[in-house]
């Protein structure tokens, strides 16, 4: 009973905490407010001058992958760094020395672990029919993402899900390409270096980072921008696939862990 | 307008992007690369260090968009002495892990480590330069997803701490954006030096305070201040042994400086509760120091004992921050650099012990300064400067706390110092009895005498550069303070 109680106390305090956050603070602007700092500072200036500063009719992208180009780079190394984190842990034993508890019989099962078979899905609707259209609408988001809803992580989401149908349907056998954990981490790695590379190349160019005015291509300044968006956008779009299909492999080929049954 | 702040992060960077696809070639190619760009990223960082001391504060707009628009790196005194030292141990850190790689874990798992190291280091540089409130928490991500993935690799007791460092440094980045969110609501702008202007127009206190508290809190949880410090003692001692100093010693501090940002530099004197959430700070600190430095005491595996002393040490550098006063603020700044290189020093030479010995006890270690006379020299300096004896770096750092709290008269706090300094004492000189005094254990050399004569020559280049970095701090402490003090005079209050 008394750890119940001292269990319920943190749940009470926090409970009363945020009670009288509510209670009291109204200080946060009300919604679609046009004269809140928040509405006018900087987002004026955005809707303005995006469209001539950046060659973009959208907004949301002119922000995401020109204004703050540099925030994008790293969320898309994030991406990276999280499948990279998966593969590593999931998909290697711990070394033997640093367990606590020594590795029992496990080992009977093992083979079955990699071969996940779904039988019931039609190969034929699926390979055919499916994967095609998901593969066209992946390519028409990833251009079509600098005008307007879309871009490259929707865009490497889509793709990411082919292949994972493509495992599915097809267990076992030889399906177009199949990439190993090897492979599908450096992809994702590469395809994150894509986007740095198109900063070098401003650099090269003589601008500053992820300028993209200053690339070292013959075209008129509207057109850089939209090349440097566009290698943009295909960069997060392998780097996305690539991690997708890292963790896929890593919970194929998932180590089994001491507490395992 | 030069290009090296960004290069500083970018050589990195890539480096770790393409790791995974150089060692497909050659297991080895990976690591190569990524050794050489930080080496070269140091190398920008002197410079860049030498031009901010000649020529004032770097910034650094990407896209050269105009201010409020675009992301900002701001680079000035302070940041380019910590960006650095993060650097320095950094690349010893690297090529001290050389000696730790699992080749049986296969490829991934190897370079993996090194992909994580690289990012790592981005990842604080980057939290260090920008100027950018979003672009500090992008960063913090990256800093805390490898940091999580390198305490992973230290084996099955590993996973388990950092799963709960996971857990509570999850909640850590909400709260911090919370804050950020409360901030942007009602200024509209993300850089630092524009919110800084924004704030002194005149903006809700309570919306201020309340931002204050959620940053404060974040920050406390990522730096294992004291209320906030579960997760640290467990996720330090277990980490991976390659990168356990860089943990151990830098990962902890940045949060620190980027506290401080928040504290002195966004809110600034002009922020009403200022001398209150100083005051909590301290008091946070105090028990920390008190804590932390009793907690050590009692351990008698190596690695918990100097993790439990990293709760008190990073407890000086808030009570540096808390007294407010220049002086103080400058002894935290010596103590964050001095403390770093004495924590990953200790940490390397318990790795050097462990590569040679294979154990972590206490007990073991006797008769270890003539059989490891290096790494026992290092680890006598380094337990020392923490201790403070005065000719090391952590004698110099406490004096300016002290001075910075006698200066504000907080007492207390300079009370706290002291008997934290005996107690520091207290479970160093039992390290120092084990090292000296108790009986040798006789344990097996593990590492062949033909391939080295006491530890391998990348572990020798590790603790020979914290040995001297720990004696030129103390030594050359005038020098850096006299590099620190305009900034910290520009912005504390």
């Amino acid at each position: 009973m008394a750890k119940k109680i001292k269990n319920a106390i943190p749940v009470v305090i926090i409970a009363i905490v945020l009670a009288a956050a509510f209670a009291r603070f109204d200080f946060l602007p009300s919604i679609g407010d046009p004269d809140a700092p928040a509405h006018t500072r900087t987002s004026d200036y955005y809707i303005e001058h995006a469209v001539k500063d950046t060659n973009s009719p959208n907004y949301v992208t002119a922000v995401i992958v020109d204004y703050r180009a540099f925030d994008t780079m790293l969320e898309t190394t994030v991406m990276f760094l999280a499948g990279l984190g998966v593969v590593i842990l999931l998909a290697s034993r711990p070394d033997p020395k640093a367990r606590i508890i020594k590795p029992r019989k496990f080992t009977e099962n093992r083979e079955h672990l990699g071969a996940p078979a779904y039988q019931s899905i039609n190969k034929d609707v699926m390979i055919k029919i499916i994967e095609p259209l998901i593969l066209i609408y992946a390519v028409y988001v990833l251009f079509h993402g600098e005008v307007s809803l879309g871009g490259g992580f929707q865009a490497g989401a889509l793709i990411g899900m082919v292949y994972i149908i493509d495992t599915m349907v097809s267990p076992g056998t030889i399906s177009l390409i199949r990439l190993p954990k090897e492979r599908s981490v450096a992809l994702a790695g590469a395809g994150t270096f894509i986007y740095t590379l198109t900063g070098i190349l401003t650099l090269v160019g003589g601008g500053v980072f992820l300028e993209y005015g200053k690339l070292p291509f013959s075209m008129s300044f509207e057109e850089k921008h939209s090349t440097g968006i566009l290698m943009v956008e295909v960069g997060v779009t392998i780097g996305v696939m690539a991690t997708i299909i890292t963790i896929l492999n890593a919970i194929h080929e998932r180590a089994r862990f001491d507490d395992d049954k | 307008m030069s290009n090296i702040p960004v290069l500083i992060v970018l050589l990195p960077l890539s480096a770790a992007l393409l790791c995974m696809a150089l060692s497909l070639i050659h297991w080895r190619l990976g690591r190569d690369v990524v050794i050489a760009s930080v080496a070269a990223s140091l190398v920008l960082s002197v410079i860049q260090l030498k031009d901010v001391i000649d020529h004032g504060t770097v910034s650094y707009v990407f896209g050269k968009y105009k201010i409020p628009y675009g992301i900002e790196f701001r680079i000035d005194a302070i940041s380019a002495v910590i960006i650095v030292m993060i650097l320095i141990i950094g690349f010893i850190t690297l090529l001290f892990s050389m000696s730790f790689e699992v080749r049986d874990g296969g490829k991934v798992k190897n370079s993996g480590a090194y992909t994580m190291l690289a990012l790592l280091i981005v990842g604080m540089v980057g939290m260090t330069s920008t100027g950018d409130m979003f672009n500090l928490y992008v960063f913090l991500e990256i800093t805390s997803l490898s940091g999580y993935c390198l305490i992973a690799l230290g084996g099955s007791r590993g996973i388990v701490a950092a799963f709960r460092y996971m857990l509570v440094g999850t909640i850590a980045a909400t709260f911090y954006l919370l804050g950020v969110g409360i901030l942007y609501s009602q200024t509209g702008t993300l850089n630092m030096e524009d919110m800084h202007y924004m704030l002194s127009r005149g903006v809700s206190t309570e919306a201020q305070a309340v931002a204050l508290v959620f940053i404060i809190a974040a920050f406390g949880v990522k730096m294992a201040l004291f209320p906030f410090n579960g997760w640290q003692p467990s996720a330090y001692a277990h980490a991976n042994a390659g990168s356990r100093p860089l943990i151990a010693g830098v990962m902890g501090k940045i949060p620190a400086y980027a506290m401080f940002r928040y504290i002195f530099c966004i809110y600034g004197s002009e922020f009403r509760f200022m001398d209150e959430f100083l005051l909590i700070v301290g008091i946070f600190s105090c028990c920390g120091i008190i804590y932390g430095s009793v907690r050590a005491m009692a351990q008698t595996d190596l690695r918990k004992m100097l993790a439990y002393s990293s709760v008190a040490q990073i407890g000086y550098i808030t009570l540096g921050f808390a007294t407010g006063s220049p002086v103080g603020i400058v002894g935290g700044f010596l103590h964050m650099l001095a403390h770093a290189f004495m924590k990953s020093g200790l940490f390397f030479g318990t790795g050097a012990i462990r590569q040679k010995y294979g154990s972590m006890k206490m007990e073991d270690l006797g008769y270890i300064y003539k059989k490891m006379p290096l790494t026992s020299g290092l680890m006598v300096v380094a337990a020392l400067s923490m201790v403070g004896i005065p000719p090391l770096g952590g004698f110099f750092s406490k004096w300016y706390i002290g001075m910075g709290a006698a200066g504000s008269h907080h007492l207390v706090y300079l009370f706290v110092l002291v008997i934290s300094s005996l107690l520091n004492a207290v479970y160093f000189f039992k390290l120092f009895e084990k090292m000296f005094m108790a009986r040798d254990k006789e344990l097996p050399d593990r590492i062949p005498s033909e391939v080295a004569q006491e530890v391998p020559w990348n572990m020798v280049l590790a603790i020979v550069v914290c040995f001297l970095a720990i004696i030129l701090i103390g030594v050359f402490n005038v020098p850096i303070v006299n590099v620190l003090m305009p900034t910290v005079m520009e912005v504390g209050s």
